[in-house]
């Protein structure tokens, strides 16, 4: 093979390779933007009003609570990859994430009436790592996918068809809207979640 | 010279080695929801049978301490990207049309709220 080809191909290889810079952005729901919160004792109408269908929606014991909430995800990573066929013989990666947001609750009592309101805002970083992984990539530095699931009401109706067990404790679950509501990412292993039957 | 070739080379490569994606996703019930169609409620007068006509079955139905409420999801999923080798950016874009309507213990309906987006609306 003559050097130009030669170079032409370690060039082709070379961009097969060596995977590197993606970015992963995630736009979920809509911005809240500069609302006013409404004031206690304000009727549920009036709420709905104001700010549309809540996105999460709960009983509680003295009513009920609604949730509003609009994420903003940016992940980037940068990787490199030395193998081929799915077998890295070195592999190093560099990730990180940063979480935007907006959450919303509003709690109503039987009478349909606002008795607390509380929005949060933030902007931080979500977390990342780096790694160099001989032969098999087993640890992905960055993990989005318990923040950008699908909204649990798809979930509802399969809920009450699992196993016994699952099905019994149903009512528990933060999902079903009869048990309190809970924000993308919360840990599963601590709170009412923990008490969960497989 | 040589160093020119292999730059070209390089050029070629990626960009032959370039892409782009296009995808969406969409889960949950079908969009009835439309003002026209939710029009005809009435605040007062309209039961749980005249929404379950109107929109069907809803994502979920929650009880709420006698009272109850039908919710409706639909999620749609746009993502488009990139793909350029060394560099890949990936957007995704969701949103939720939704609908939720509260009744009484008598099945009556006593406050209601809906979203659509305009792409939706048709």
């Amino acid at each position: 093979m003559r050097p130009s080809g030669t170079r032409a191909s370690a060039a082709l290889l070379t961009c097969v390779l060596l995977a590197a810079c993606s970015q992963w952005r995630y736009d979920l729901g809509a911005p809240l933007g500069d609302i006013t919160l409404p004031s206690p004792k304000t009727p549920l109408a009036e709420a709905l009003q104001l700010l549309g269908p809540p996105l999460l929606v709960s009983a509680t014991d003295s009513g009920f609570v609604l949730a509003w909430e609009h994420w903003r995800i940016r992940e980037n990573s940068v990787g490199f990859r030395l193998g081929a066929l799915g077998a890295d013989f070195l592999s190093a990666d560099w990730g990180d994430m940063r979480i935007k947001g907006e959450f919303l609750l509003l709690t109503f009592n039987r009478d349909h009436l606002l008795t607390s309101a509380t929005r949060s805002d933030w902007d931080n970083h979500g977390g990342g790592g780096k790694a160099i992984q001989p032969l098999f990539g087993f640890v992905s530095v960055v993990d989005v996918e318990d923040l950008t699931e699908a909204m649990p009401q798809h979930r509802w109706g399969s809920s009450l068809l699992q196993r016994l067990p699952g099905t019994l404790n149903t009512n528990s679950n933060p999902d079903t809207g009869k048990s309190g509501l809970q924000q993308r990412g919360t840990p599963t292993a601590a709170g009412q979640q923990s008490l969960g039957m497989d | 010279m040589k160093l020119s070739a292999g730059l070209s080379a390089l050029a070629i490569s990626a960009s032959l080695l370039a892409g782009c994606a296009q995808f969406e996703s969409k889960r949950g019930v079908e969009v009835n929801w439309q003002s026209s169609v939710t029009g005809q409620l009435v605040s007062g007068q309209s039961t749980r049978r005249d929404v379950l006509a109107l929109l069907g079955p809803p994502s979920q139905v929650i009880a709420l301490d006698g009272e109850s409420a039908l919710y409706y999801l639909f999620e749609h999923s746009e993502g488009e990207g990139v793909i350029l080798i060394l560099y890949n950016r990936m957007q995704i874009d969701t949103r939720y049309d939704r609908a939720i309507f509260f009744f009484n213990e008598d099945d009556v309906l006593t406050e209601y709220a809906t979203h659509l987006y305009p792409a939706d609306e048709a």
